[in-house]
């Protein structure tokens, strides 16, 4: 059964997840202009078409799939297995988006579970699954995807506007390039300035305190969270989570091989990575040496 | 200096002043070598000579870069091969104690000139600049051999200061002409040495 | 006997409610079963303790936060002692209580409004929520899904501008709660100790309630009467029987049972259940507001939705009371040392649906075990016949007309959490 409705709707179907991608979409301070223009069939959080029984029961028309959660095949809700749920309406939408690194990569939720994974991948392992979708798919990663990620992604699909892909599917405007692309810490990264301690504005924290953001593909630091902050300019390193090895080991720690950083930049090769490092680290600047903000000045003046 | 199929003659002339001047300030000491004296073995002018190296610091510190570029390339063919950790470190003595048994001058000019005559080299080559591609080689074999599992993970500087100050230590014995045997020989029982100090 | 097999969904994930019916048409047992499992504390084990910190925040899109005070709160008990500077504990309750904020918002713009009949309120509920989350922000980075509270303190360098960016939004979540839910100022109303003072009001919570009133709902849902607390800051801990309180409580009582055909573990504290969430810290803290409705609707849908909607101004006014004492001058982060090899800790927390409590043992260094227990573990767990959960006795004896969803959203249900 099938049926006819109107255009841009908008089918929001979850599996294995803690639901933070749905909590992060409805922050995007213009959600309600994207309400304007698509339907939700159904939504974990917002007032939708139908309930997610008749979802699952029935096969609706919709434009846009998009998945939340790593796929656990043996995943059932009210009897139905999600997979199936998702197999069905995955032929019938135009486009599939995997909204959020667990139902990219199969991410946090994976980990302690053999059967769940992405979409398409299990970590970097393409899977054989889903293959007749890969074509219409477009990866969202991020634990969770920053809600412009999927409000931008929605838009430029109802404009019909040409999405330029990665090897993973992902929209190249947003992970084409690293985290560590708009870092208020930049300068500190640039001269190699490790003497960072948490709880400062100062220092870089990719040198010892395990920032991924170098290697991790996001755009987090140039659209920021929220509008105002990112969690590296605040003062926490990258963990890398729209990478498919989220979530990794000793996460506040610089992996190190005689002191040299296990991980380089994404694309720099080792070699690269280690002369210019080396060339920056062997000057003192003053600048960097000491703190910018003198501890104090930043004191309220209490009343 | 790697060969260069483009190389051109202004390049050829430019890297002959390097051996003249190298071999020069190995043998007298940088102080008592002039750039008169250098030209005069080249057979160039003082004035010619300016034009490639405008004083003399410049050029003892082209120099530095040139052996560190020198080794470097050497140790990154090593490098970038398959072998075992093991038989890239013996490679990297072996091609150190080549180096200095066949090219003295080289290794001189990194104990004797640049060692002691550090007010030459200060500003400009901070840290380790002037031989970047020589240590960034040698971190990236020690890099590489963490990563496989075989040495220990430590502070980068405890394990190359135990590297050069062994190499460095043979060169001069070799200079002073104390060992009893060709210093090529040393390779296989110093490499062995050296990797089961720092093995994991 | 008949039965019935609802799937409940929109509680941050779906549960199903089997209900069996009596012949005079009365629920006479109601099982709630959660049907995904995601072992969140499996992932954790043979881990460094930090990564804790990045990973539990994913237990949950709505109470992240919480997750992570917990998390932090266990791990500072690992250590003999910490030191945490005054400023980054102001700053850590004033992002928790945002998080309370936020997510109270969202459950009565988009969860119980509707099923009072209202047509939802979507810029109602998502302003608010999405201003909290950038208040937030503003200190940890970003929201959801931030771990800038770390042993000895928070990462952030709090500066004059963070601080301004988060005390507007404060001032405009102020404004909000006029706007939408009642016409009174925060401060204001916190001293309201009548019913009928504030059904006279304009805003949604009024309405709301008189809603409830008008379907003659307002003694539906009643429970065990009975109440628990365990974490401080904005509430006060103890437990409370009825009305009467005693502040001698310890996590070391509580156990964890796992229940027959649901991925869910129930919770009781000396083999008895008892309620957690907003109902039952006013109760600790004797709201006056809602000790007059519980002493007219008992702990009823009434009280309990009342309670967690009248949490909104009372966190305002905490939330403005520790920034008015936040002392920028202070450290952000004291260096704890390092973490110990051998150790066991616990945190507690009052996330928006209630306690939340962490448990974390370390061996060589690394996760052995860790222990999660969530409040709607404690408020939906099911029992059996003779020894119902708290959800469950709310449910047993309504009728199918009733309002069955209602009464099991007047908990605020959160399935993710439950199946961590
Ligand atoms: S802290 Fe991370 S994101 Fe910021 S500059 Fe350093 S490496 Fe880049
Ligand atoms: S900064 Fe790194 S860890 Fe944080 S959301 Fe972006 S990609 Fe994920």
């Amino acid at each position: 059964m099938v049926e006819k409705l109107q255009q841009n709707r908008i089918l929001w179907l979850s599996s294995l997840t803690c639901n933070g991608n749905s909590h992060s979409l409805l922050n995007h301070p213009n959600l309600d202009l994207l309400l304007q223009n698509i339907q939700f069939l159904y939504h974990p959080l917002l007032p939708s078409r139908y309930r997610l029984k008749e979802v699952i029961q029935n096969s609706y028309e919709c434009e846009i799939l998009v998945i939340e959660g790593s796929i656990d095949p043996t995943l059932k809700i009210n009897g139905v297995k999600m997979i199936d749920v998702i197999t069905r309406y995955s032929s019938i939408a135009e486009v599939v988006i995997t909204a959020g690194t667990c139902s990219t990569f199969g991410g946090i939720f994976s980990r302690s579970n053999e059967k769940a994974s992405g979409l398409h991948f299990r970590e970097e392992k393409r899977t054989e699954d889903f293959k007749n979708i890969w074509q219409k798919s477009i990866s969202l990663p991020g634990c969770p995807v920053h809600p412009d990620l999927i409000f931008k992604t929605i838009q430029m699909i109802l404009k019909g506007l040409y999405i330029d892909l990665d090897e993973c599917r992902r929209p190249k405007i947003f992970y084409g390039w690293t985290v560590h692309d708009g870092c208020n810490r930049n300068e500190y990264y640039e001269y190699k300035i490790g003497h960072h301690r948490f709880g400062e504005m100062e220092g870089c924290m990719f040198i010892d305190h395990g920032c991924r953001a170098p290697f991790t593909r996001g755009s987090c630091n140039k659209i920021l969270w929220n509008g105002i902050n990112s969690k590296t300019r605040a003062g926490q390193p990258c963990s890398g989570c729209t990478e498919p090895d989220f979530p990794a080991f000793n996460l506040w720690e610089t992996k190190k091989h005689m002191g040299i950083p296990a991980h380089a930049p994404l694309g720099v090769p080792k070699r690269a990575y280690i002369s210019i490092a080396g060339v920056a680290k062997a000057f003192k600047i003053e600048r960097f040496e000491k703190r910018i903000l003198k501890k104090g000045s930043a004191v309220e003046k209490k009343h | 200096m790697q060969s260069d199929t483009r190389s051109t003659a202004k390049e050829r002339k430019r890297e002959a002043i390097i051996r003249e001047a190298l071999e020069q300030f190995s043998k007298r000491g940088y102080y008592s070598t002039t750039i008169p004296d250098i030209a005069s073995a080249l057979d160039m002018s003082v004035g010619n000579l300016y034009n490639y190296f405008q004083s003399k610091e410049i050029l003892a510190r082209e120099i530095l870069r040139y052996i560190s570029r020198y080794l470097g390339n050497r140790i990154k063919e090593i490098n970038e091969s398959e072998e075992t950790t093991k038989e890239k470190l013996f490679k990297i003595v072996d091609i150190y104690f080549k180096t200095a048994s066949k090219e003295p001058e080289m290794i001189d000019y990194f104990l004797r000139v640049y060692l002691s005559n550090r007010e030459v080299f200060q500003e400009e080559c901070k840290g380790m600049t002037c031989v970047t591609e020589f240590v960034a080689e040698i971190m990236i074999f020690f890099e590489n051999g963490v990563a496989r599992g075989d040495l220990k993970n430590q502070e980068f500087f405890s394990a190359f200061g135990l590297f050069m100050g062994y190499l460095g230590g043979m060169a001069f014995l070799n200079g002073e002409e104390i060992l009893p045997k060709e210093l090529q020989e040393f390779s296989k029982d110093v490499s062995e040495n050296i990797y089961n100090a720092l093995k994991i | 006997m008949k039965k019935s097999i609802e799937l409940i969904e929109k509680i941050e994930g779906e549960a199903e409610l089997h209900c069996a019916y009596g012949t005079d048409g009365r629920v006479v047992d109601a099982q709630i079963q959660f049907t995904s499992a995601r072992n969140i504390e499996k992932i954790l084990q043979g881990r460094d303790p930090k990564d804790a910190l990045i990973i539990n925040p994913r237990v949950c899109g709505i109470c992240n936060h919480a997750h992570l005070i917990a998390t932090v709160r266990a791990l500072e008990a690992c250590y003999k002692s910490v030191k945490i500077s005054q400023k980054s504990q102001i700053c850590r309750e004033v992002t928790l209580s945002l998080e309370l904020i936020q997510s109270h918002f969202k459950w009565f713009y988009l969860t119980i409004m509707p099923l009072l009949g209202f047509k939802p309120a979507i810029e109602k509920a998502l302003k608010p929520s999405r201003i909290a989350a950038e208040a937030i922000a503003a200190f940890a980075g970003q929201y959801p899904h931030n771990s800038y509270a770390i042993a000895g303190g928070i990462v952030s360098d709090i500066t004059p501008i963070e601080l301004i960016n988060a005390k507007e939004r404060i001032e405009a979540l102020k404004k909000l709660f006029k706007e939408s839910l009642i016409d009174a100022d925060p401060a204001l109303f916190k001293e309201c100790d009548k019913i009928e003072t504030m059904l006279k009001h304009r805003g949604d919570m009024p309405l709301a309630m008189a809603k409830i009133i008008e379907n003659g709902w307002q003694m539906m849902g009643k429970s065990e009467d009975r109440f628990i607390v365990f974490a401080e800051g904005a509430f006060k801990k103890g437990k409370s029987i009825g009305t009467r309180v005693s502040t001698n409580i310890s996590t070391g009582h509580i156990k964890e049972e796992s229940i027959k055909r649901s991925l869910a573990k129930r919770v009781l504290y000396k083999d008895r259940g008892y309620e957690v969430g907003p109902l039952a810290r006013a109760m600790l803290m004797k709201t006056a507001l809602i000790k007059e409705s519980h002493r007219k609707y008992a702990d009823s849908i009434f009280s309990r939705i009342l309670a967690r909607v009248c949490e909104i101004p009372q966190l305002i006014i905490y939330i403005e009371s520790l920034l008015h004492r936040l002392d920028l001058s202070e450290e952000s982060w004291i260096d704890p040392g390092e973490f110990p090899k051998r150790a066991v800790g616990a945190g507690v927390v009052e996330a928006a649906r209630g306690s939340l409590v962490h448990k974390v043992e370390i061996e060589e260094g690394v996760i052995k075990e860790y222990n999660i227990i969530t409040p709607t573990q404690w408020n939906l767990g099911s029992g059996d016949i003779e020894k119902p959960g708290i959800a469950q006795k709310a449910l047993i004896g309504l009728k199918n007309s009733d309002p069955i969803e209602l009464v099991l959203k007047s908990f605020d249900v959160c399935s993710v959490c439950t199946t961590h």
